[in-house]
């Protein structure tokens, strides 16, 4: 059964196959190889995949800053190793769905302890994160014959994994997390400013906070096969962060990190393609780069405009 | 149903009775029993640990009773005929997320949400926060980051989201925090004139006695349970707080230095009762 991956799919096709060729004979994408994933349907996948996944990550990451949950990404990825080592074990269905039932449970509990003060801050996170990753280990290692190469390929990303039933997995829970998103888009900055002022106005502070984990931990799923289970993070966090940098209001900084993750995975895949590294590890670096980049412009920038407030 | 609800100068808006509300464990407040109207502009001080918060916490509904009753308009707070009446500003300067780039005009927008328009924000909502913005004076720096911001300028944008919502009620914890004492007059003339022009009531906890005292109405000097609750001008003077409390010699001393500190940082000596026309 296939939900809304073929619908992504040829929506996605003729704009790559026209960015490749725009006037016949003329063939804009640089690279020997990077052009490939805009003409051939094994590696167009991945790449609308990617692009899709970094547009929700963009988005979703700006949320997680201003809640600061900035870790809730590494931990809930972690998590979902264990489901895919479960998965591998028991076989039948793809490791992403039972990757998909830890991450949501794990998100519940983490956000249950969080709000019913059982323990503070980060310590639920910290326990399931190890915990879960522990789990896998384990599973993999007695009946799963340890960490090989597809198992890896969980750990650090890796496209050629993607096939067309992940490519639906992906997609569709990509799609639903970001229509969600967008409708919860003000109630969920009302919560993360003052909780308290929200629950007065009437919002459902508590089941909002609860879809808005689940959601998390969808998001997070998806991007396991594209950037690894220990690269998550630099999807989630990196656009946002870059973006909070330069963006004037809270939109702006929603619309830049969706733009700034859309061009940080663009060029890590350019980079992977052309020197044939991983596309997770590549992709991580290049945000990283992209966000020191942006924060040494921003401080050359007030530097210079603005010598006279350093004056005083 | 909503349309028996519009402020009627002199209506009671806010009732509690008998209220005793413990925070894990220890008793916080007992016996409380007080009565607001509509209009009115009530000041809560108290020293550290009194209950102030407590109680504003109580009244919003985020915090439950042990024993007594807290109702406005006659209604358990919280619950579906009340939403939208009550405001909260909270201590804006120092509580303010400072890692959201959100501008002040998206800030006070937010207050605009209720229940039933969670999804996006109406012509007339937007033409609403447009007003709000210039009552509460932040027409210059609507689209300025909220961060970029004074610290009187976010007292207001917090009072802005506050009014936004529609609230009749307003209840404010210790709004002047981190703010100078120019803005803290002109804030508080504001809210008077909200009192005043457009019927809101008001109850504000301070720290800062001579701040409020010339502005607010009434006064509330809360201690585990109300120890003075009467019109401005017959508050006692700091030296007879003391006595207030019960406990003339024995109150420690640290929390005397924190009620002088905030008179010398105000610059305002507090005053004999009935001597406040001559200042």
């Amino acid at each position: 059964m296939e939900f809304l991956g073929p619908i992504i799919f040829e929506i996605f096709v003729p704009i790559l196959e026209f960015i490749a060729e725009p006037v016949s004979g003329f063939k804009p994408i640089p690279g020997q190889y990077f052009p490939y994933y805009f003409t051939i349907e094994y590696f167009q996948r991945p790449l609308i995949a990617s692009i899709v996944v970094a547009i929700v990550a963009g988005l979703l990451g700006t949320f997680l800053l201003i809640r600061n949950l900035a870790l809730i990404g590494d931990g809930l990825a972690h998590v979902s190793f264990g489901g895919i080592a479960v998965g591998l074990v028991l076989g039948g269905i793809s490791p992403l769905w039972y990757a998909l039932i830890f991450s949501i449970l794990s998100a519940i509990a983490i956000d249950q302890m969080q709000t019913r003060k059982l323990i503070t801050g980060d310590a639920s996170i910290a326990i399931f994160l190890t915990g879960m990753l522990g789990l896998g280990l384990v599973v993999l290692r007695i009946w799963g014959g340890g960490v090989t190469a597809t198992v890896e390929g969980y750990l650090w990303g890796s496209l050629q994994m993607i096939d067309t039933g992940s490519f639906d997995i992906i997609v569709t829970s990509c799609v639903i997390a970001y229509v969600v998103i967008i409708a919860l888009y003000r109630i969920l900055l009302a919560i993360a400013i003052d909780p308290i002022a929200a629950r007065v106005q009437g919002l459902p502070v508590r089941y909002v906070g609860l879809l808005f984990s689940i959601i998390t931990a969808t998001v997070v799923v998806s991007m396991v096969q594209i950037v690894g289970v220990l690269l998550v993070t630099a999807l989630l966090v990196t656009p946002a962060a870059t973006a909070q940098l330069i963006g004037k209001s809270f939109r702006s900084c929603v619309i830049l990190s969706q733009i700034i993750g859309v061009i940080m995975v663009i060029l890590g895949l350019y980079f992977s393609a052309e020197y044939d590294t991983g596309s997770g590890s590549m992709i991580a670096f290049i945000a990283a780069l992209g966000f020191m980049f942006v924060a040494l412009a921003k401080y050359a920038i007030g530097f210079v405009v603005k010598p006279k407030e350093n004056l005083e | 149903m909503s349309s028996d609800f519009f402020p009627v100068c002199g209506e009671e808006i806010l009732n509690v009775r008998d209220l005793s509300v413990n925070r894990s464990g220890s008793q916080i407040l007992r016996d409380i029993s007080l009565s607001i109207t509509c209009g009115e502009f009530v000041g809560i001080v108290g020293p550290n640990g009194g209950g102030k918060s407590t109680l504003v916490l109580t009244i919003l509904g985020i915090l439950k009773p042990k024993t007594g009753l807290v109702t406005i308009y006659d209604k358990t707070p919280l619950t579906k005929d009340i939403i939208g009446k009550v405001g909260w500003v909270p201590q804006t300067a120092s509580e303010l997320p400072t890692n959201v780039q959100i501008t002040v005009r998206e800030f006070i927008q937010l207050g605009t949400i209720s229940s039933r328009s969670i999804f996006g924000i109406s012509r007339k909502e937007r033409e609403a926060v447009d007003k709000i913005i210039t009552v509460v004076g932040l027409e210059d720096c609507a689209n300025k980051r909220i961060t970029k911001l004074s610290g009187g300028q976010r007292q207001r944008a917090a009072i802005g989201k506050a009014l936004a919502s529609e609230a009749d009620l307003i209840l404010m914890d210790e709004p002047m925090v981190g703010v100078d004492r120019e803005s803290r007059n002109s804030i508080m003339r504001l809210l008077d004139d909200l009192c005043h022009e457009q019927n809101k009531t008001i109850v504000m906890i301070s720290h800062d006695l001579a701040s409020i005292k010339q502005t607010v109405h009434r006064m509330i000097y809360l201690e585990e349970t109300i120890r003075y609750d009467g019109p401005t001008s017959e508050f006692p003077e700091l030296s007879s707080l003391a006595k207030l409390r019960g406990i003339v010699a024995t109150h420690d001393s640290q929390e005397q230095n924190a009620w002088s500190e905030d008179e010398q940082e105000s610059g305002i000596i507090i005053m004999v009762p009935g001597k406040e026309g001559e200042k």
